[in-house]
């Protein structure tokens, strides 16, 4: 299938699309103070750039928050689509090629104009990183070329509709060819971004100036300073404090504190993350799904998100949030019914001859009072279950291996792109490289297929709908929760707009009126 | 006479400080070892636990593990791999960190740098508060006072780091505004970590200055200083304190070595980038060779601080000197 897809937008257009994000903050009765075009903020990060400034790293996400890096498309949030940033058009030229037509006027923070051959470098450096980013790797990208002075052909293995997510990924983020020539990926001065690093504390903070020729118009702030803590706790006391304007991801110990102070917003939205009772689906007794059914029915997710997770987190719908572009419209939150869990598990003929595990990884310190909660809901229905708490690491050859009852665990469906075509084909076809639920089945595996083939973003969405919807039916797991992304802004910062994935967290119009 | 005696005395010093030496040589050797055993006996295979450092997520290239296993030689014996990196060490190379691929040394070093000025704050306050409370306390022995600071001052061995911490944050960042909660950039960014950290090893300095100082109060030079006619000032000022501080001497070293590793709660919640913080980090990541190499470091800087202190110590204690020798 060839699909075109054609957008061209005005410079601003971006900017705009991005203001409409969830999670807006700022508005009239904050916009009666002028922003102070002399401000410069804080940012506290949760984590610091572990592998340099690797582009293929997770230092990436780093750069791009920092408003320096920028990518040839990106996610919108508000509208579940990829829109233009640095390409303003892109379309499918062949069934293995992509044409992306580069925005005209852009300059790299180092006054050199961004051309074809600059991006085709740049991307070609990740490419070839020793360890590449799944989004951007040579397994599902073969080739970087330059068709002319603003066009970037992007070739796959295979057909690929989802290249322009691919490219929306913070890991394509493009820099100015000087970035790569001294061997080590060098960002100061060489990203198109509104800020420009200009130092760096090690393991501390980098801090960045505006940049005064961004493509995008004028940039508000004079400066930002993004730092690095580790700890939760801290990042929600220096935004109380104010020594920091935005703290990224605050622990829910500290919302009580921050949500009764009247300088301080807390945001929320929903993550791609779910925590997730894992079953193994091929052994007994969770080869049956009326046992699977059955042990959904016994558990009570809303009291679970509100006791373990203290109403930070949500209760499932299924393997989607419903704020996901490609949750079905009317799913609701599984009800505990143990009348109708006994029955099923009749139904399935089980006998309690023997106690179930829960694995509870150590990773994630709630784990363990979820798994309890869960064995205590399963006791009232006659299973009998024990729990272990391990390191992931260490049991990760025994679930892969088939090797478990269930597992606790989490992860995040849009870590490599935008859209759930790899967590869908790895956790769950029958061939998935990641599919710890051991579930198989041939319906589900064809809808998937067809969804990785399908260009018109509407028709592939439906596809995932009814993926998840067969997953659901087949209660291949109980998807518990639903995690919420939370973040903490000083009341007075203006044009905000939450990122769940905090991919984009400083940008041209973010503004403070200053003291 | 007078120089037999010098020589005499010259042999068996020689040999306590080559047996000390060699005794300090060995001890890095088997904790090097040591060292490098962990990443190897933590459950989980190195190659995935890199690339997740590397790029976060749960599924992992198989290609990329199996290239990686081969790329750092990590399917080799541990023999191997510990002979060659023990060759490495020795000549100042402690590779590459896995996540970073910079040299390790680069990491270490400004780390190390940070926590020596970190420890070296703390040991001085906590010196110089023990030392006032110590001899107050040695000086009015039974007295009111002297309940009161030991008492106090032993109350602080119960404050943990992880709850203390948060509370001083609490009341001089959050209520008074008058100190930053966190960072590390200028002297009152090392205030709150510096109160947090000196507070056990002042309890412990305080103990130790107040024995000290009792028991040279009761010694016979001290009867006899007074008998000379010196005034009790003069008589503390010459003979007790400089003896009362011995101890002291030596215990500040042993916790100069503990701390060195020993202050990660506290570089963490303050979001210093010393050592500590460097550990937790690298083992968060599983970047075996940056953990290896500030392990070493720590655990070498360590053994050659108390292997000074006990040098020193037995050097200054003749009878001490003859039972090492």
């Amino acid at each position: 299938m060839r699909a075109v897809l054609r957008t061209s937008v005005s410079t601003g257009f971006v900017a705009v699309l991005a203001l409409s994000a969830c999670g807006f903050t700022g508005g009239e009765e904050q916009g009666e103070r002028a922003a102070d075009q002399g401000e410069r903020i804080v940012v506290d990060n949760f984590r610091a750039p572990v592998a340099d400034w690797s582009l293929e790293s997770d230092a990436a996400y780093i750069l791009s928050l920092s408003g320096c890096l920028e990518t040839l498309t990106r996610y919108d949030e508000a509208q579940g689509e990829i829109v233009p940033s640095l390409a303003t058009e892109w379309q499918q030229v062949s069934p293995l090629e992509w044409d992306f037509t580069l925005r005209e006027g852009v300059q790299f923070q180092d006054g050199t104009p961004m051309t074809a051959d600059a991006v085709v470098a740049s991307l070609q450096n990740v490419l070839d990183a020793e360890v590449p980013a799944r989004a951007f790797g040579p397994k599902v990208v073969s080739g970087v070329e330059a068709v002319d002075e603003r066009t970037v052909r992007i070739t796959t293995p295979t057909e690929s509709p989802l290249v322009p997510y691919r490219l929306a990924s913070v890991n394509t983020g493009v820099l100015a060819p000087a970035a790569f020539e001294s061997g080590t990926v060098d960002p100061f001065g060489h990203c198109t971004g509104p800020f420009t690093p200009v130092s760096e504390e090690p393991k501390q903070s980098l801090t960045l100036d505006r940049n005064e020729d961004y493509w995008g118009g004028p940039v508000q702030l004079a400066g930002a300073e993004v730092r690095f803590i580790t700890d939760g706790a801290t990042r929600a006391t220096q935004v109380q404090t104010g020594e920091a304007d935005i703290s990224l991801s605050v622990p829910v110990s500290s919302l009580s504190a921050l949500e009764s102070d009247p300088e301080v917003e807390v945001l929320r939205a929903d993550s791609p993350r779910t925590a997730t009772l894992y079953m193994n689906n091929g052994r007994a007794p969770f080869d049956d799904v009326d046992f699977r059914r059955a042990v959904r029915s016994a558990l009570d997710l809303d009291a679970l998100a509100a006791s373990v997770y203290e109403g930070a987190a949500l209760p499932a719908t299924g393997p989607f949030a419903p704020s996901e572009p490609w949750a079905p419209e009317t799913a609701g939150t599984p009800q505990q019914d143990l009348a109708a869990a006994k029955e099923l598990l009749t139904a399935a003929g089980y006998t309690a001859d023997r106690p179930l595990e829960i694995i509870a990884i150590v990773e994630r310190a709630e784990f363990a009072d979820v798994a309890t909660v869960i064995q205590d809901d399963l006791k009232s229905i006659g299973v009998p279950v024990t729990i272990r708490t391990a390191e992931y690491a260490a049991v990760e050859p025994d679930l892969l291996a088939g090797n478990y009852d269930m597992v606790l665990s989490q992860r995040n469906r849009l870590i490599d792109i935008a859209d759930p075509i790899g967590f869908l084909s790895a956790d769950y076809t029958c061939e998935g490289s990641y599919n710890l639920s051991h579930f198989c089945d041939e319906d589900y595996d064809r809808l998937v297929a067809q969804a990785a083939e399908t260009a018109d973003t509407e028709e592939r969405y439906e596809l995932y709908t009814r993926a998840g919807q067969i997953l659901q039916e087949q209660a291949v797991n109980v998807w518990l929760v639903n995690e919420q992304a939370i973040d903490a802004v000083r009341a007075d910062l203006q044009n905000h707009a939450q990122d769940p994935l905090s991919r984009y967290v400083l940008h041209a119009d973010t503004a403070t009126p200053g003291p | 006479m007078s120089s037999r005696t010098s020589r005499s005395s010259r042999g068996p010093v020689t040999a306590f400080l080559l047996r000390r030496t060699a005794t300090l040589g060995v001890t890095v050797l088997l904790a090097s070892f040591v060292v490098f055993l962990i990443p190897y006996v933590t459950p989980g295979d190195p190659a995935r636990k890199i690339i997740r450092s590397r790029v976060a997520g749960a599924v992992l290239d198989e290609s990329a593990v199996q290239a990686l296993t081969q790329d750092l030689g990590l399917h080799e014996s541990l023999v191997v791999q510990y002979l060659r990196w023990l060759g490495r060490l020795l000549g100042g190379d402690m590779g590459l960190s896995y996540a970073s691929r910079t040299p390790v040394v680069e990491q270490v070093l400004p780390a190390l740098w940070t926590t020596l000025s970190l420890v070296t704050a703390t040991l001085a306050v906590a010196a110089t508060v023990s030392v006032v409370l110590g001899t107050v306390a040695a000086l009015r022995a039974g007295s009111l006072p002297d309940r009161i600071i030991t008492t106090v001052t032993q109350g602080f061995v119960a404050m943990p780091e992880y709850w203390l911490a948060p509370m001083l944050v609490l009341v001089f960042a959050l209520e008074l505004s008058l100190l930053p909660s966190a960072g590390w950039a200028g002297p009152a960014s090392a205030v709150l970590p510096v109160a947090v950290l000196a507070l056990r090893p002042t309890s412990y300095f305080t103990s130790a200055v107040r024995e000290g100082m009792l028991d040279a109060l009761a010694g016979e030079h001290v009867l006899a200083a007074r008998a000379r006619g010196l005034s009790r000032r003069q008589t503390v000022r010459r003979h007790v304190i400089p003896n009362g501080l011995l101890p002291l001497a030596t215990l500040a070293a042993v916790w100069f070595a503990g701390l060195l590793g020993g202050s990660v709660i506290v570089e963490v919640i303050f979001a210093i980038p010393g050592m500590g913080r460097l550990l937790y980090e690298a083992v968060l990541n599983s970047d075996i060779p940056l953990a290896q190499g500030g392990v070493v470091v720590v655990v070498g800087l360590a053994v050659v601080l108390t292997t000074a202190a006990d040098l020193v110590h037995g050097l200054l204690n003749p009878r001490l000197r003859g039972h090492h020798a």
